[in-house]
Formats: structure tokens, C-alpha cells, sequence
């Protein structure tokens, strides 16, 4: 089984101009992978928003893909979020749960149900293109190319243990984040209609 | 007491975050004017308003059947108000100009994430709340349901600024709130006090 930096290893290296939406742990670790960067919101203080977040951007940007990085806590606080994204169906959306059946912001308390659900038959049960679960790294290093040249909405399970804490909490808002994203879209011509 | 024409409450929290609308404080009117759903739709689109994301609404029924058969602006229905608020903010980063739909239980039910991303970071969320319950011939803060009475000390608790939709004469605020909830960013929420009149040939199930 890989740890989150491993998997966020992986995933900084082969997101590919993506947009990033991170979520509680994944937020440190993705930050201290060097990934925080104008392409990059972090969901701070709305556990659960992540991949609302990510689908608005997906819809109004479907030029562009938007990857998530949400946690299996934080999915679960707003589950019905993965009928909404299915309703939607954007094809440039791509879900990736980091899944450790834990509440580690909070002292690693157990999930309600941790050995009973699964994620990517939730996801597909919802209406999910595609529902993926990979418990390595070498398999995301090899399956992650085809997953973001296919059609979305994709689910990825990443099956993670216990990891040694990454970074302290990034210093930033989701305020400068939200004010450079934009502007950088603003920027960009193909937003110019929206405008 | 009743007011006439756009009213904008401010609370003193709210004005000294936002320093902006221009407060008018007041009880809400009595009785609660009907209001043509058309007319709302008009004032939704001379905003521009791209997106329209709802957890649907028993007073604004008649107004969400009219968006379901348009094009434009595009309406999206979701499964939480949670989501809502943050499917507002991934619009606004890319540039489009949403709004909210949703009823007064629904904003109880996010008072998380409107902390974290209307107030705390600041964007843009017009929010149309209808005022489920209501009785209409009495003003909202003397309403014998709690989740009435209850709205606009809520909005002020938490900073809010809003508008009260009660009757034709206030259809205004509705592209004067989205210009200034644009410019001053944060949260704005529209109150929409009575049921929406229904459009003729429009059947409401």
C-alpha cells in the first residue's frame, strides 16, 4: 500500500496543467510537493465543498481538467455530492479519494462504516463514468496517462496508510487563491464569453 | 410599519465588513405582496446571471419551472445547499455569474460553508431564499414558525446583508444586490416572502 506522498508523488508528476482542488491532509501534502501553486485551490474551513468546488470551475472551464483531492471523511460529510457531479457529467472532471478510513485532521478517529462501503461502487451506483481503485503507486504511475485522456467524471480510490505528517498548514487563503484563479481565467480568451 | 421599495437591513456587523449597502432598517411588510415569477426571470437575466443552482423551493416553485425550459441562465439542481455554495464559488473562479436558489431551512442546513467560503473568502453568492412558512399577513420576525422568524436575525448574526423581495415594487434590488454583491464580494441573500405567482401556461405540478 503507498503512503499520500507517494501517491501525491505520482500525481504532481503527471497532472499535466490540471487545475487542483485539495482537501484537508491532501492540502499539506500537495503543498509540499511544490503543487500550490496559481493552478490551485484549496478547500479551507468547508469540509465536504471540495469537489463542488471542482465542479463549478470544471463547468465553467471545460477546456480545462480539474483534478480533486478529496479525502474519504470529506466525501462522506457531503455524499450526495457524487450525485450532483453525475448529474452534471463534466467530462474534464476527475475525483481522486484519498482513502485511510480515518478522520486524521482530528486525531485519526475511525470512519463510521470504515470495511463496509466502498467508494467506486458509491461513485458508480451514482452515475460516475468510470470508477477506479488503486492501492499502489507503480499502478497510478501507469494508470494515471489513460485515466486523464478519458472522459470524466472518474473516480480514483487511492488506498493510503498511515503517513508521517508532511508540512505544517500551508499560509494562505482561499481568498488569494480564489482572486488569482480567477484572474488568471479572466485572463484567458476563451473565458472572455462568460465575462 | 411597512417599507417601500428595495429595502436593504444591514446589521453593524455587516456594514463594517462590507461598507457598502446602504442600510434601511425596518419590519418587513404586511401583507406580503405577490409577485409575478415572469418578472423575476426578467430581473435574473438583465443581471446576466449565467447559473442558477437550486435545492428547489416551494415559494420560487413557478419561477424554477420557468428556468427548467430555458436555456439560459443554465439551472442546476443540486442535493445540498453545501454544494450549492461551493458550485457558486467554481463558476465565479471561472467566470461565470451564478446565483443560488434555496429556501430558508436549506441556509440553516450551510451555515458551515457559508462561513468558510462567502464570508471568510469573500465571493460573490447571491443567494434567493424563499421564506418557507410564512404567514403573510403579519411581518416575518412575529411569525409563529421558527425557521421564519428566525431568517433575518440569522443573516445578522452572521453578517449578511439582505434585501426583501414582498412585493412588485421591490423587484429592483434584484440586479441592484447581484452588482453590489459582485463589487463588495461575500454573501447577499434576497428574501422572497410570498409564493411566486405562476406564469400563465405554466402547470405546476
Amino acid at each position: 500500500m503507498m503512503t499520500r506522498k507517494d501517491a501525491v508523488a505520482v500525481l504532481a508528476e503527471g497532472r499535466n496543467g490540471a487545475i487542483s482542488v485539495g482537501a484537508m491532509q491532501a492540502i499539506m501534502a500537495w503543498h509540499a510537493a511544490g503543487q500550490g501553486t496559481a493552478d490551485h485551490l484549496d478547500a479551507l474551513g468547508c469540509m465536504g465543498s471540495a469537489s463542488s468546488l471542482g465542479l463549478g470551475i470544471a463547468l465553467a472551464r471545460p477546456q480545462h481538467k480539474v483534478i480533486v483531492l478529496d479525502g474519504d471523511g470529506c466525501l462522506l460529510m457531503q455524499l450526495g455530492s457524487l450525485v450532483t457531479v453525475a448529474a452534471q457529467a463534466p467530462t474534464n472532471f476527475y475525483h481522486f479519494i484519498f482513502e485511510n478510513g480515518r478522520y486524521e485532521t482530528s486525531g485519526n478517529q475511525a470512519l463510521p462504516g470504515y470495511g463496509r462501503f466502498d467508494l467506486c461502487h458509491l461513485a458508480a451506483a451514482a452515475g460516475y463514468r468510470r470508477a477506479v481503485s488503486v492501492d499502489d503507486a507503480s499502478a497510478l504511475r501507469r494508470l494515471l496517462p489513460e485515466i486523464l485522456a478519458s472522459p470524466g467524471p472518474v473516480l480514483i480510490r487511492l488506498g493510503i496508510a498511515p503517513d508521517e505528517p508532511v508540512t505544517p498548514w500551508p499560509k494562505v487563503t482561499m481568498s488569494e487563491q480564489i482572486g488569482a484563479l480567477r484572474a488568471r481565467f479572466l485572463g484567458d480568451p476563451v473565458v472572455a464569453e462568460a465575462k | 410599519m411597512s417599507e417601500h421599495g428595495p429595502v436593504a437591513m444591514n446589521h453593524e456587523h455587516a456594514t463594517a465588513s462590507r461598507n457598502s449597502l446602504p442600510g434601511v432598517t425596518g419590519p418587513s411588510r404586511s401583507p406580503v405582496l405577490p409577485i409575478d415569477a415572469r418578472a423575476v426571470l426578467a430581473e435574473i437575466r438583465a443581471a446576466h446571471v449565467t447559473h442558477v443552482i437550486t435545492v428547489p423551493d416551494t415559494h420560487q416553485r413557478t419561477l424554477l419551472a420557468l428556468l427548467a425550459r430555458s436555456e439560459s441562465p443554465k439551472l442546476i439542481t443540486v442535493c445540498t445547499e453545501d454544494e450549492a455554495i461551493g458550485i457558486n464559488a467554481g463558476l465565479y473562479i471561472g467566470g461565470a455569474r451564478p446565483m443560488l436558489l434555496i429556501q430558508n431551512n436549506g441556509l440553516y442546513a450551510c451555515l458551515n460553508t457559508l462561513k468558510a467560503i462567502p464570508l471568510d473568502a469573500r465571493v460573490p453568492t447571491v443567494m434567493l431564499i424563499g421564506e418557507h412558512g410564512r404567514t403573510l399577513s403579519m411581518p416575518s420576525r412575529e411569525d409563529p414558525d421558527r425557521a421564519v422568524r428566525m431568517l433575518e436575525p440569522t443573516l445578522e448574526l452572521w453578517g449578511v446583508p439582505y434585501y426583501r423581495l414582498e412585493g412588485p415594487g421591490d423587484l429592483g434590488c434584484l440586479q441592484r444586490g447581484f452588482t453590489e454583491c459582485l463589487e463588495n464580494g461575500g454573501p447577499l441573500a434576497i428574501l422572497i416572502g410570498a409564493p411566486l405567482a405562476a406564469a400563465s401556461g405554466v402547470r405546476i405540478l
